[in-house]
Formats: C-alpha cells, structure tokens, sequence
C-alpha cells in the first residue's frame, strides 16, 4: 500500500493508463486516518486498530465479491440478505452437523443465491439491478421463513470452536482479519494472473468484443455472480462466529455499504476496470469514518449526513481526476 | 392458569349467553406489529394466540417489518377483511395513522400494545411506562457504579416515541447523580452487530468506561459480547431491555448486568383481554400500564425456573 502512495508520479500514469488517478481512494483514506488522529488521539491505539481491522474484515469479503460482479459489467443487491442466510443456515447445520459442516452449507448456500442471480442475468438476460433485487428480497423472505424470525444459536449456544474462531488472533491479528488478507492475495492472483481473470475484465470490458474473441461470455458473467455470492456466504460464516449466533437481522445495507466501497476503490460500475485491494480501502474508507465518528462522540444523525457526503466527495474526486488527466493526454 | 382461564371464559359465557350459544367463531381479529423476526414480537404473538385461542377468536396476522406503508397496508386489508378488532404495535407515533384512520373509518377498535400512537383515532395503549423503566433502569446503574463513572447510551431507532422516553426517564434519573456522567448518546437500529460495534468504539474512546446502556436485549447481547473480548466483564455494567431468553443466560453468565423483563407474552394476553373487554362495552383509560420486572443476577434463576416451567 505504501509503494501505491509514493508512486503517483506522471511516468505511472502514462505508462499504465488504468493507474490514472487510482491513488486517489488511498489518499483519501490517509487523510480520513488522520484527521481521525488528530480529533481523537485513542483512534490510533492498539486497541482501535485492531477493532477497525474486525469491524472491516467482513465488509471486506462481501466487497471483494462485489468487485468480481462489478468489473464482470453487473451488479448485486443481494449480498446482504445472502449474509443473513449463510449465517443462519450456517448456523443451524453446525448445531447438527459440527463446525467444518456448517461453514460448507453457509458458503454453499450464498454460492447457491450467487447461481441463481447468475443464471437469471446471464442466461435468462434480466437486468442485474431487478434481477438481484428480487433475490435480496426473496432470500431475506426465505431467511426468515426458515429461522421463524429469531436468531439461530442453539439452546446453548453455538460451537464454542466457531465462537472462539470470531475471538481468536493470530500474530496478534484476529483470524476474522486474516480471511480477507488471504483472500486478497489468492484472488488478486486469479483476476490478475489467469486467463479466467482476463475473461471477467473482458466481458465486462464490452460483451460483444468478448463474445467474438471466443469467450463464453454467460459462463464467464454468472461465474462472477457465483464468487460474489460463496463471499457473500463465507461473510455470513464470519459475522456469525463474531455475533456468535446466526442473525436474521444480519447484514442490512450490506449491498449499499459494499457497492460504495467497490465504488470508492476506483471501479467503474459500467464494468471492465477495477482492483480488490482498492475495494478494500474503499471499505475502510466506511469503517474509519464510523469508527472516528464514533470516538469523536459525533451524533449519530450527523455521522449519517458525513458518511453521505464523504462517499459522494471521495467518488466524485476520483472522477474529477478522471476526467483532468484524460485532458491532459 | 390457562384452563382456568379458558374454564371461567366459558362458564361466563354460558351464564351470559344462556339463550343463544357463543358465537365465538364469529370473531376474527387482525394483528400488524412492527417486526416479524424480533423475539419480543414473537414472544407477543404467542401471548395473542394463545389468549384469543382461550376465547375462540381467530387471529389474522400481517407483516410490517419496520416498513411504515406496508404496516398501513396491511391493516387496511385486515379491516377489510372484516376483523372485529385490530392489535398493533405501530413501527412510529405519527407514520402510521393511516392505519388508525383506516380502522376508525371502519369503526373497528384499533389498540397499540407497546409501542404507541398519536392518532387520535387509537382505540387504547396497552403500554409500558416507558419513563419509568428509563428511570428504573437508571436508577439500578447508578446504585451499581456508587453513583460515580462514565455510561454510554445506544439508544434505539430515531423516531420511536418509546425510546425517546425511556432516554428522558434514564437521562432525568441521572441528572440527579452528579457523579455520573452520560458520555455519549447514539441512536441505531436495534441489531446485534451494532451493539458488538458501538461498545467496542465505547470502551476506546472511554477506557473507563464503567457502564453501557443498550436500548434492547439484542444491542445488549452485542454490547457485552464486545465487554467479555475486551477482558472487562463485570467491569463494565451492560443494561438491556425486554428479557429475551439468550439475555437471561448471558446475565447468568455474567457478561450482562441486568434486563428488564416486559413479559411479551404478557403483553399479547393483556392486549387480547383489553380488547375483549372493549367489545364488551367496559371502559378504560387511554393508556393501560403493564408492569415490569428488573431482572439482575439476584433473581435470574427463579426467572429461567419460571420460563421452563411456563
């Protein structure tokens, strides 16, 4: 991250057109962390720090599958209630079936929501936003069909080994933060470094283009969607080992909160253009602004009116930067 | 009890009724509450069956889930499926009279139970006395700390009139102990991740943070799940709210400090009973108060006793 901030020089950007004005999420999440500092000193203890690191890991995931969808030219709005039905089947199976048994049937369930968009927008061709949002509804219906409406724990409780998993660190860093972390590495290899990858940024790039260099753009589109969906399910994993119990409630707004973040990152919601690691400064560009908020003891109706605008300026910049290089070349 | 209820019911109503036999299937009666998937509701809707099964009344439900048109909606198809009364728990004091006017239309008696509202058209509120468990709640937190130290406030959603009185009972309570001090004050929905998130921001922000309001059980479960990481369980109270069964182990863990029991099975019996005696003419006030229960780690077992039991 700190060779993308001092590498923002002409040359860069002249070499690699994409690179153009892409430094822009990490600046503004530098000046978030800050100004942060600067208002309240506890923001950068240890402490803090590592409850940053946790309250973003499980945006992390969903937004990683967020950027698969968006850089493959859709869009999905069905992450959240996928979240709550992986947790709370998740959850279910585990009370029967153990730990390993019930993180497989979460991550099955959110891949299973993930084929259905897929094969809804790529097969059937329904626009992804009325596509998506019919299954953010639907499956958020279901999930309160199969829990009755009350969270899923267990007369005592989930597996102590899944709770302590939501607890326990690593070097110091908790597990939950490192889900992401080698998520971002494995999946940066696969958008980056395989021939799938190329497909998803060509597909997104322009179908047509990728349709008649040979690719088989509805596979390649509805893969996109499976991946969003198994994250959106591992998250639904990961939120219940930390609220310890499967929430019916869980994840609301998750899909607004991860599409600002893919959005801050630098990705074009038209498709084509994107990186996780700028998604996920994207998404702690959301949680250090909440947490900061916080610590500054901000009202929480004003923390709505900044968290607002500060999407709407970090894009905006960014698009402004956009725009001011493209005149300059 | 139940029998015994459901026993003088019908013995009551054969005294009554002697010349022409109950016609207790006539009766259905619709029910809209705020949140279907919210353990209080649930917990309520079975107090509501139960009572009206007792009686021989049918029950309708609609779902609302926080959403205020579709709360509106709902009762509307209720009253115009002909429900002969209609218990809500309306999602805000003013966003859905509409509801209120649609019953009132209709003359159908509409009453709030537990949440309330300003319609004019509201039949009755079957209600807590929300200032009161503000203040009681208050009260307990400050005798706990030695009237001294540092509390957050997560209140609830922006809006409903039930939390904002229990914030002017908790913070009119507080005024009185000068040691103690509201440090801050956040509304928010009523989940668990908030709670999880708002306390561990808390205990950042006030190291010495010695106590934590949470406006429900759920934010409550949250808020002590993020005391016990923190290695501060015992040292930082954690309040809740309703006396959710998960609320009532974790006080007898002793992660959670203390909840205050509103017996939403009680409200459910009590709303059916009041609206029966409403159809059958008797009179009673605007509001009618249920009582609550504050529950700590002193009476904890005899509660969990009496929940296995009942």
């Amino acid at each position: 991250m700190s060779d993308a901030a001092t590498s923002s020089s002409v040359p860069a950007a002249k070499r690699r057109s994409f690179d153009i004005g892409g430094h822009i999420p990490l600046a503004a999440l530098i000046v978030l962390v800050a100004v942060a500092a600067l208002a309240a000193p506890r923001f950068l203890s240890v402490l803090n720090l590592t409850n940053v690191l946790v309250q973003g890991a499980v945006m992390a995931v969903v937004a990683m599958g967020m950027t698969f969808v968006i850089i493959g030219g859709g869009f999905d709005l069905s992450v959240g209630s996928t979240v709550a039905l992986a947790g709370c089947i998740g959850s279910a199976v585990m009370l029967k079936g153990g730990v390993a048994a019930g993180v497989i049937a979460g991550i099955a369930a959110g891949a299973l929501v993930g084929a259905i968009n897929g094969a809804v927008v790529a097969v059937l061709r329904v626009n992804p936003f009325i596509t998506t949002l019919g299954t953010m509804v639907l499956v958020r219906g279901v999930v309160y069909l199969v829990t009755g409406g009350a969270p899923v724990e267990g007369e005592f409780g989930l597996p102590p080994a899944f709770i302590a998993f939501g607890t326990a660190r690593l070097l110091g860093i908790s597990l939950l933060v490192w889900v992401p972390a080698v998520l971002l590495l494995a999946l940066s290899w696969l958008l980056h470094a395989t021939p799938y990858g190329t497909r998803v940024f060509a597909v997104g790039g322009g179908r047509e283009a990728a349709f008649l260099s040979g690719i088989r753009v509805e596979r390649v589109v509805a893969s996109t969607y499976v991946w969003c969906g198994a994250l959106a399910g591992l998250a639904g994993m990961m939120l219940a080992s930390r609220l310890q119990s499967g929430q019916p409630t869980a994840g609301e707004f998750y899909e607004l909160t991860a599409i600002a973040a893919v959005v801050l990152g630098g990705a074009s919601l038209t498709g084509g253009d994107g990186k996780l690691y700028k998604s996920i400064i994207g998404v702690f560009i959301m949680v250090v602004l909440g947490n900061g908020l916080n610590l500054m003891n901000v009202d929480s109706y004003w923390q709505r009116v900044a968290i607002g605008a500060v999407i709407i300026a970090a894009a905006a910049a960014d698009r402004l930067r956009h725009r001011a290089q493209g005149r300059i070349i | 009890m139940k029998q015994f209820l459901a026993a003088a019911v019908l013995a009551a109503g054969t005294l009554l009724g002697a010349a022409q036999p109950a016609r207790a299937d006539d009766i259905t009666i619709g029910v809209s509450l705020a949140q279907d998937d919210n353990p209080f509701y649930i917990q309520m809707l079975k107090g509501i069956r139960a009572r009206a099964d007792a009686l021989g009344w049918k029950v309708i439900t609609v779902s609302a889930n926080e959403d205020k048109q579709k709360q509106i909606n709902g009762v509307q198809d209720l009253v115009a499926r002909g429900v002969k009364g209609v218990l809500i728990s309306p999602i805000d004091a003013t966003g859905v009279n509409a509801a209120y006017d649609a019953a009132a239309a209709a003359h159908v008696p509409i009453i709030s139970v537990a949440r309330g509202s300003t319609s004019p058209n509201q039949t009755l509120h079957v209600a807590m006395d929300e200032k009161q468990v503000g203040r009681d709640i208050a009260a307990w937190t400050a005798a706990k700390l030695g009237d001294k130290g540092k509390v957050a406030f997560l209140g609830g959603p922006a809006g409903a009139p039930t939390f904002r009185n229990l914030w002017d009972g908790y913070s009119e309570t507080m005024a009185k102990h000068s040691g103690i001090q509201i440090v801050s004050h956040n509304d928010g929905p009523l989940t668990r991740e908030r709670g999880v998130k708002e306390a561990e921001d808390a205990m950042v922000a006030h190291p010495d943070l010695a106590a934590i309001y949470a406006a429900n059980d759920d934010v409550a479960l949250g808020a002590q799940q993020a005391v016990v990481a923190a290695g501060k369980k015992g040292k930082v109270l954690v309040t809740g709210m309703n006396g959710v069964p998960p609320a009532l182990r974790a006080i007898k863990d002793g992660g959670l400090s203390m909840t205050v029991e509103l017996n939403p099975v009680q409200w459910g019996q009590l709303g059916v009973d009041v609206l029966a005696g409403y159809l059958k003419g008797e009179k009673y006030n605007q509001q009618v108060f249920i009582k609550h229960v504050i529950i700590d780690q002193s009476n904890v077992d005899d509660v969990l006793k009496r929940m296995q039991a009942g």
